[in-house]
């Protein structure tokens, strides 16, 4: 149960860092030169995307 | 083929509870475990590494030694410091955000080589970073604000005290979440990273002794399968040492909104 947990839990993780990829790199196309600044956001933003992930995947190994 | 396969789940969790293993000595919750001393073992190559990049400093540096470190100083203050708290401020901070990033980093990379354990792999020393860096920036806002200021600081000025306490409670709240986000990130992507890459060394190990137990033309053939999860590995084992950079790099970057943060609201 709790692999079938991990994997409903990382379609939000999945749809989060999808999103925020989507957002950045359009935000580049638009406007290439804030590139840099944008690539720390997308970073940050997937950090926190990854971390509710990740305690998915830490509690199905921690409860079973 | 197929019996061998069978006892992988056992030994994913032998492998797993080998990852918690209890301490050398001391008890659990104060002794000396493995990750510590490998956490001891990068400290020691990260300052030897930083020394010997002093001891050589030159108005031009020269060498890819020097250059290599001087470049990543150089990305971690224009990138971290200087790019998320600014000039202005940038330098007072800059030796605590660097210190972080460097220790996680040696640590994360030590971790990779085989055999190796990262020393944040485990939740007690990300805590006691992530900890520090809470510490750092609470005490901060409280320098700048005094600690009657800080309380205050939490709820928006301007709006009926029932809802301003209510607000201020929520705060508090994400406030110490932020300490427990940047301890649980870092240790869950270096603990789930090192059971992917053992999990998939097992599956390799499994499948190919399973193939040439007895060796004829099919068992080359039977060894295809376990060729490709290798290459998996391989790839994961790229995947991880960029994730060893990103999350040191998150780390820093997160402290240094937060300290930015409390800088801002003086």
């Amino acid at each position: 149960m709790g692999v079938i947990g991990y994997g409903l839990a990382v379609i939000g993780a999945g749809i989060g860092i999808g999103l925020a990829a989507f957002g950045a790199s359009q935000g580049i196309a638009r406007q290439p030169e804030v590139q840099g600044r944008l690539f720390t956001v997308f970073i940050l933003g997937c950090a926190f995307v990854e971390a509710l992930g990740l305690i998915g995947f830490v509690t199905a190994l921690i409860v079973r | 083929m197929m019996e061998a396969l069978d006892r992988l789940p056992d030994q994913i969790n032998e492998m797993i509870s080998d990852f918690v293993a209890p301490a050398m000595f001391g008890n659990d919750y104060f002794g000396f475990t493995q990750y510590i001393f490998w956490m001891l073992i990068a400290i020691a190559i990260l300052l030897i590494v930083l020394f010997a990049a002093k001891k050589r400093q030159s108005l031009v540096p020269h060498g890819r030694f020097v250059n290599g470190v001087e470049a990543l100083v150089e990305f971690a203050r224009n990138d971290i410091v200087y790019g998320v708290i600014g000039h202005k401020t940038g330098d007072k901070h800059m030796p605590f955000i660097l210190t972080v990033f460097f220790f996680v980093l040696i640590n994360n990379l030590v971790g990779l080589i085989p055999g190796c354990r990262p020393g944040t792999g485990t939740i007690g020393v990300t805590f006691a970073v992530a900890l520090c860096s809470f510490v750092y920036f609470i005490a901060l806002s409280i320098k700048i604000m005094g600690v009657g200021g800080y309380i205050k600081s939490l709820a928006p000025k301007g709006i009926a005290l029932p809802i301003a306490l209510l607000v201020a409670v929520i705060e508090a709240f994400s406030v110490i979440l932020r300490l427990v986000t940047l301890a649980i990130r870092l240790f869950a992507n270096m603990f789930a990273g090192h059971i992917a890459m053992g999990a998939f060394a097992l599956m390799v190990s499994v499948m190919m002794g399973a193939a040439f137990q007895v060796v004829t033309a099919a068992s080359f053939g039977a060894a295809l399968a376990p060729i490709a999860i290798m290459l998996i590995l391989i790839l994961i084992y790229a995947i991880e040492m960029l994730v060893a950079f990103i999350q040191a790099y998150v780390f820093a970057v997160l402290s240094a909104v937060y300290i930015q943060l409390a800088e801002g609201e003086e």
